[in-house]
């Protein structure tokens, strides 16, 4: 870390690589790896999300049908709750800018939090599809869905196998990289309960962070298209 | 002894110092309340009845949410443009991706016409009329086994059957327990 004496020259931090001029272009190399990675990232959803544009424009009706089983408090839970977790990881990077482990911590136990509520959430959702039926693509038992929606006073209209098809893809994926997050963030912990973050460096922290905002940033398009179908 | 480090081409002092930018509380904490906000809009656009309009603003406003959290809590705002510029880069591929595909799929029907080729599902003639077709068939080739079981004379008809039966061990199970697990 750096020298305490304020004397002579000041020793870059622990964490410095050999192969760079400077910890400044240590730090911009790895950030921009990320965003990179990042890129990929959306190409990748970005691909989901074309089967989804495609399947509402032949088939609106079925669309707006069958989005009416799928519960949106439920949803809206889960976007605040994302949201907020989004506020909390930025909130964990400004402290490990500002040098506080105490308050590094404290927002990644946060955040790890927020992703935990999203998945029991998720997992509530997901078998109460189950209970009923609504599995994707060949496994939906049409029978048992309809009895489902009539009940709720809804009619399935159209290929709702289709639609839930891409919905648990979209989901699906997107919960598999909040399960990731998850693994990072307590990676984090472990490293910044060992005093490795401080203003000079804080590189793993930045790019969790910036993994975190993009599953946030999925979510805020998934949100309204899979459950405020109009 | 001073060594002289560059960096992006000029010489810096204090090369071993990070300078990011920190934005302070009150940013973050305004960006999550106009995030609450945004959803809130989002929420109440689905109900409104604004017609084929309402897919384009629910687009909009999540655009709009997107790049709060971009700039603010992703520091693009404060970052180098080059960043900027890679991100903004897959949204131009994105919109290729997805301009070209759905001109493409849009543009098929008159093509399908003249070779008589079909690949849309008509609404309404589906899947539910197919399945709702093999469950009636699953249900009576369990009842004609369940009676050539009981001692009827077994016809051709009912043998038949009874071979679909066995064929499909999962229309059995389900028929059988059609209650809620």
């Amino acid at each position: 870390m750096s020298s305490a004496h304020g004397q002579g020259p000041k020793a870059p931090h622990a964490f410095m690589q050999h192969h760079y001029n400077t910890p400044e272009q240590q730090a911009g190399a790895a950030k921009l790896g990320m965003w990179v990675f990042l890129a990929t990232e959306v190409l990748m959803f970005s691909g989901l999300f074309l089967a989804y544009f495609i399947v509402r424009m032949f088939y609106p009706d079925m669309v707006l049908g069958s989005h009416e089983l799928l519960s949106k408090t439920m949803g809206g839970i889960n976007t605040v709750v994302l949201l907020t977790s989004s506020f909390t990881m930025a909130m964990a990077v400004r402290a490990a800018q500002v040098g506080n482990t105490p308050a590094i911590l404290r927002n990644l136990y946060l955040t790890i939090g927020c992703a935990l509520i999203f998945m029991v959430v998720k997992y509530f959702e997901y078998t109460g599809k189950f209970a009923h039926g609504i599995f994707p693509g060949k496994y939906f038992d049409y029978a048992r869905a309809a009895e489902y929606a009539h009940e709720h006073g809804h009619e399935l209209v159209g290929l709702p196998h289709i639609f839930f098809g891409i919905y648990f893809c979209m989901t699906g994926l997107h919960g598999v990289h909040v399960l990731v997050g998850i693994g990072v963030m307590v990676w984090l912990v472990f490293r910044a309960k060992r005093g490795h973050f401080g203003p000079q460096y804080f590189t793993p922290v930045e790019n969790v962070g910036l993994y975190w905002h993009i599953v946030d940033l999925v979510w805020i398009f998934l949100f309204p298209l899979l459950y405020l179908v109009k | 002894m001073t060594i002289k480090t560059f960096f992006h081409g000029k010489p810096i002092e204090d090369a071993i110092e990070c300078h990011e930018h920190v934005s302070p509380m009150s940013t973050y904490v305004t960006v999550l309340l106009a995030l609450f906000v945004l959803t809130g809009l989002t929420y109440a656009v689905s109900f409104a009845d604004l017609g084929p309009a309402s897919l384009w603003v629910a687009m909009g406003v999540a655009t709009l949410k997107a790049s709060l959290v971009c700039m603010f809590f992703m520091h693009l705002k404060y970052d180098e443009r080059y960043h900027v510029f890679v991100f903004l880069s897959t949204i131009i591929f994105v919109t290729i991706f997805f301009l070209f595909t759905i001109f493409d799929m849009q543009s098929r029907d008159r093509l399908n016409e003249e070779q008589g080729t079909f690949f849309r599902i008509e609404q309404g003639r589906d899947w539910s009329e197919a399945q709702r077709g093999n469950k009636a068939e699953a249900d009576a080739a369990i009842k004609a086994a369940a009676d050539a079981k009981a001692g009827a004379v077994p016809t051709p008809a009912m043998a038949d059957a009874k071979a679909g039966a066995m064929a499909d061990p999962k229309a059995d199970a389900k028929s059988a327990a059609p209650g809620k697990p």
